[in-house]
């Protein structure tokens, strides 16, 4: 209803420009989304026999006949356990932060947010660090219990006890703001009407959480289902480390090794969309959304029986050892030297910054008695050029594709926030949300066997070639980020008010110069935040990297597996695990880094940041001032 | 100045605005009031530029704006919420519609300037952001930016309304006061009748999409053309048969009393009906009281200034005086 610019030359570029951006959305949405995957479904059905003839459920029939389903079984069972223990879990970190008075609450609550920072296979092999069978934890527990299960951390347990703690991230982010949404007043008034607090938390403040954690289930069900380096690094056979071990095999290793991939992966895509339907059809109902306008802060609750106090605090600080040991392990190992390291015990003489910087030589003896020297053996990750090749080819890849998802979503959330009601917004929303219904493993492993071949409309190159899987990993990274950006940069767009809009449009401003000078500003902060938590997972991904793993396309993740596989083999490599923690500890610090610029420096607002930049001003006045009185004085004297 | 020629407003089958007329003159503070939802910000939309009616012109100084670009048509607007941009400092807020024109930058600063002193925002007020000002203030912004560009007509949509009541009248005086002294023709929506009464020249009432009546606010008080403008401004009494047959009134017409025009013990004045009748109870509100008074077979509400002269007890038996010319009557219906 909008008045229509009908001055020529606007129209024709406005029109062009339509038509540009919407055949670009095409060939990317088809070409990278669509048709590859598509390519995977259907090679389940041509596979051939022995013979050479199609033979189109020869699969299924392997299916039902080998051990596949049970890698299906493995992760559902997998999935189920982590929905109880990870929302125990989470749950229970969110309400000792949040809810309940617990004596430092505030140092509690970093270390369980450790896992934002600290995550993917850096955390595995951290847990492996401590708790394998020659682990630090492992073989101090030993000389407590000597009767105990040396081995007792590998397989289905390790898997679950580690992931239950490393997946809480999604609840310590987003359980932790519905819980601090939560209107007080309502509190105040079921306490007034005689409940006491645990009946409160059960009757009006977890109800009110229910939406957030339903769709925290979800998704844990997913990530579950969906597990990859946990289950690779510490054996166990599910569905994804099953799929990367048959895309990379070929057929005369075993059955059409590629198609059972591909069917495996259809598998776990049938899941996710079931689960994601249900979670869609379940948001769709409609939500608990707070009516209160004037919504009172919540004030923490304590407990008022003393036992359950005491059980709560020792529980609380219980849980931040699990979280902060390896953490704080990896800290003190990166200034180990290997000896230390190897023996898995801390030596207060062998303090070295080796594993960080420089490179040392190595000397041995080998089994003829001769002594061989190792040149460099020892090195630092800054002078170690394949770990430092790795973080650098992983830092560009995943800023590239942290950022090209934020421009894609913003582009499009704009789009379709100005076509909202219409069919056109829900296409495009639809599009974008596509990737969600398809578990990452699937997406990667249709890109790989797909563009391992020339094809035609990316000008008939090999993306799996060389260099080229470089600009496949970054495709398959943004497209895999692009729901969560998009869920994230659609809740920011909501909070452009119309009226803004139209104020700029009244005072002139043409539609892109309202949406720069006015929209942009607003959501920046939100697709800063987007980006820096794209870029933080995508950094330490594993699942990825492990498909597209090849000697142009080794990311961090590949240089972490491989040093560890290398380590001190032929006298080479003598501090691979000291650098892995040193390198663990440098991505822990930029990740941090960017949480806190983006969260901290970022969240604020323009009045906040004036406010501190006055604040800055007087004291830098004072101290000169002051300064200058003192210089005055000395001059007088 | 500003005139509104059969508009018609249509979202998808609703027809939002019937044929609405209106003239504005120049200079004049004009008020489209109304129940919400009844077209009174869809008109000034129209005028604005954001909605495009369906049918019918809408004209500024004998031009046809109708099809006009919102940003080409000179007409500034002071939004509900304000509209401030909040990744902005108060200046470049102000300064926003000027950097879009391409002005100098020494121009822009001394327009900025003026425009601020004029609203009595101070230089330190300038450096902050919006989020640091009080409503107030952000409501001076608002109509800062919309002045400092010198469009022809301001409009203003519900300005006050997110205001406490104090500084609500308190900034209703300021808003007359500053209309009078840029003497720019103002358009004002509101829903508030008070509003309406105290700051406009003429008044538009609305009613679901048709407009009432236009008039004075002396007009549109005392000389109600319908019955949904007599009823939506202001209190009133509606007189029930008992009543009608004793001022023999036409029964099949409603008829109506504002509370002020009730008069209660005073000598009889010309052809007045009069009434015993007992105080059922009373309303303080300071300045004036408010009584319930049970007669002729109806509840009559009227008040009486607080002077302590004219103050009755629940119970206490007073006399109703109704003069004939101070009834409003209009056509029954259902």
């Amino acid at each position: 209803m909008q008045a229509t610019m009908k001055r020529g030359g606007k129209v024709n570029a406005s029109l062009l420009y339509k038509i540009f951006g919407g055949v670009l959305f095409l060939y990317l949405f088809l070409g990278f989304m669509v048709v590859p995957c598509l390519n995977t479904l259907t090679s389940i059905f041509t596979t051939k026999d022995a013979a050479g003839r199609m033979d189109p459920l020869a699969v299924i029939r392997f299916f039902f006949a080998g051990n596949m389903p049970s890698f299906v079984l493995n992760s559902l069972r997998l999935a189920v356990v982590l929905v109880i223990t990870v929302n125990v879990v989470g749950i229970s970190i969110v309400l000792l932060t949040e809810y309940f008075d617990i004596r430092g609450a505030k140092i509690l609550r970093l270390g369980y947010m450790t896992t934002l920072i600290y995550s993917g296979v850096a955390l595995v092999t951290g847990y492996q660090f401590l708790y394998d069978k020659d682990g630090m934890l492992t073989t101090w527990l030993l000389q407590l219990f000597p009767n105990m299960d040396r081995q007792w951390f590998s397989g289905y347990s390790a898997v679950v006890f580690t992931m239950t703690f490393a997946c809480t991230s999604n609840h310590a982010l987003f359980l932790r703001n519905a819980i601090r949404g939560i209107d007080y007043n309502t509190v105040e008034a079921a306490r007034n009407m005689g409940a006491k607090p645990f009946k409160v938390l059960f009757r009006v403040v977890m109800p009110t959480l229910l939406p957030t954690l339903f769709s925290l289930t979800v998704m844990t069900f997913i990530t579950g289902l969906c597990a990859m380096s946990a289950p690779t690094l510490l054996g166990y056979n599910s569905i994804n480390p099953e799929i990367v071990r048959l895309a990379g095999s070929t057929t005369a290793d075993e059955s059409f090794p590629q198609a059972r991939a591909a069917l495996l992966s259809i598998i776990l895509a049938l899941f996710t969309m079931i689960l994601l339907t249900t979670l869609n059809h379940y948001e769709r109902k409609g939500h608990y959304l707070s009516v209160s306008k004037t919504k009172a802060r919540l004030v923490k609750q304590k407990i008022q029986n003393p036992a359950a106090n005491v059980l709560a605090h020792i529980y609380a600080y219980v849980l931040f050892i699990i979280y902060m040991t390896p953490v704080a392990m990896i800290v003190i190992f990166s200034f180990q030297n290997w000896q230390a390291i190897k023996g898995k015990a801390m030596d207060f003489s062998g303090w070295t910054l080796i594993n960080y910087f420089g490179a040392q030589d190595y000397s041995y003896t080998t089994s003829r008695g001769k002594t061989k020297l190792r040149p460099d053996a020892i090195s630092g990750v800054f002078a170690n050029e394949k770990t430092l090749g790795g973080i650098r080819l992983s830092f560009i890849l995943s800023a590239l594709a942290a950022a090209l998802a934020c421009v894609i979503v913003v582009v499009a959330v704009n789009y379709i926030f100005k076509h909202r009601n219409k069919k056109r917004a829900a296409l495009v929303e639809g599009c974008l949300l596509f990737p969600w219904l398809l578990p990452t493993i699937l997406i990667c492993y249709s890109y790989r066997v797909f563009f391992n071949q020339n094809i035609w409309y990316v000008f008939g190159n090999n993306l799996y070639y060389r260099e080229n899987v470089q600009f496949l990993i970054i495709m398959a990274y943004t497209v895999v980020k692009l729901p969560f950006a998009l869920r994230m940069v659609k809740a920011a767009f909501y909070a452009i008010d119309d009226e803004l809009e139209d104020a700029a449009r009244n005072l002139g401003a043409s539609p892109v110069v309202t949406f720069l000078r006015v929209k942009l500003p607003i959501v920046l902060p939100s697709v800063l935040a987007v980006f820096a938590l794209n870029f933080n997972a995508l950094f330490t991904e594993y699942d990825m990297s492990a498909t597209f793993h090849s000697s142009y396309g080794t990311s961090y993740a590949m240089v972490i597996q491989s040093m560890c596989n290398e380590e001190g083999r032929d006298g080479m490599n003598m501090n691979a695990s000291g650098r892995r923690c040193a390198s663990t500890v440098f991505i822990m610090l930029v990740s941090g880094l960017i949480l806190y610029l983006v969260y901290g420096v970022g969240a604020r607002d323009l009045g906040e940041r004036l406010a501190r930049k006055e604040k800055r001003k007087k004291l830098w006045a004072r101290i000169t001032g002051k300064a200058g009185r003192n210089s005055e004085k000395t001059e007088t004297a | 100045m500003i005139q509104l020629n059969d508009i018609v407003v249509r979202f998808g089958d609703f027809e939002a605005l019937h044929k609405i007329n209106v003239h504005v003159r120049e200079g004049e503070f004009f008020t489209f009031l109304g129940p919400s939802g009844c077209g009174k910000t869809t008109t000034l939309r129209t005028i604005t530029g954001f909605i495009e009616p369906a049918s019918g012109t809408v004209m500024m100084k004998n031009e046809d704006i109708t099809h006009v670009p919102i940003e080409k048509r000179n007409i500034g607007i002071v939004f509900q919420s304000y509209a401030l941009f909040p990744t902005m400092t108060v200046r470049d807020n102000i300064a926003f519609g000027l950097k879009i024109k391409k002005l100098k930058k020494a121009e822009i600063e001394e327009k900025v300037r003026t425009i601020a002193k004029k609203v009595d925002l101070r230089d330190d007020q300038l450096v902050k952001a919006v989020s640091q000002l009080s409503g107030g203030q952000q409501q001076r912004v608002a109509i800062a930016r919309a002045l400092v560009t010198e469009p022809a007509i301001i409009c203003m949509d519900e300005p006050l309304s997110n205001l406490d009541a104090k500084l609500r009248v308190q900034l209703r005086n300021e808003l007359k006061k500053m209309q009078r002294d840029f003497g720019i023709t103002t358009i004002y929506v509101t829903h508030d009748q008070e509003e309406a009464l105290t700051l406009s020249d003429h008044i538009a009432v609305f009613n679901k999409g048709n407009i009432e009546q236009i008039g004075t606010p002396n007009e549109v008080y005392n000389f109600s053309k319908t019955e949904f403008v007599a009823n939506f401004i202001g209190d009133i009494n509606r007189l029930e048969e008992e009543m009608v047959s004793g001022l023999k009134l036409d029964p099949a017409e409603h008829h109506f009393i504002r509370l002020e025009r009730v008069r209660v013990n005073r000598p009889e004045e010309g052809e007045e009906y009069r009434v015993r009748g007992v105080i059922e109870s009373r309303e303080y509100y300071g300045l004036y009281i408010k009584y319930y008074i049970r007669a002729a077979g109806q509840t009559v509400k009227v008040i009486e200034k607080n002077d302590g002269i004219s103050i009755y007890e629940p119970g206490e038996q007073v006399t109703v005086g109704i003069h004939p010319s101070d009834i409003m009557s209009y056509p029954g219906g259902n």
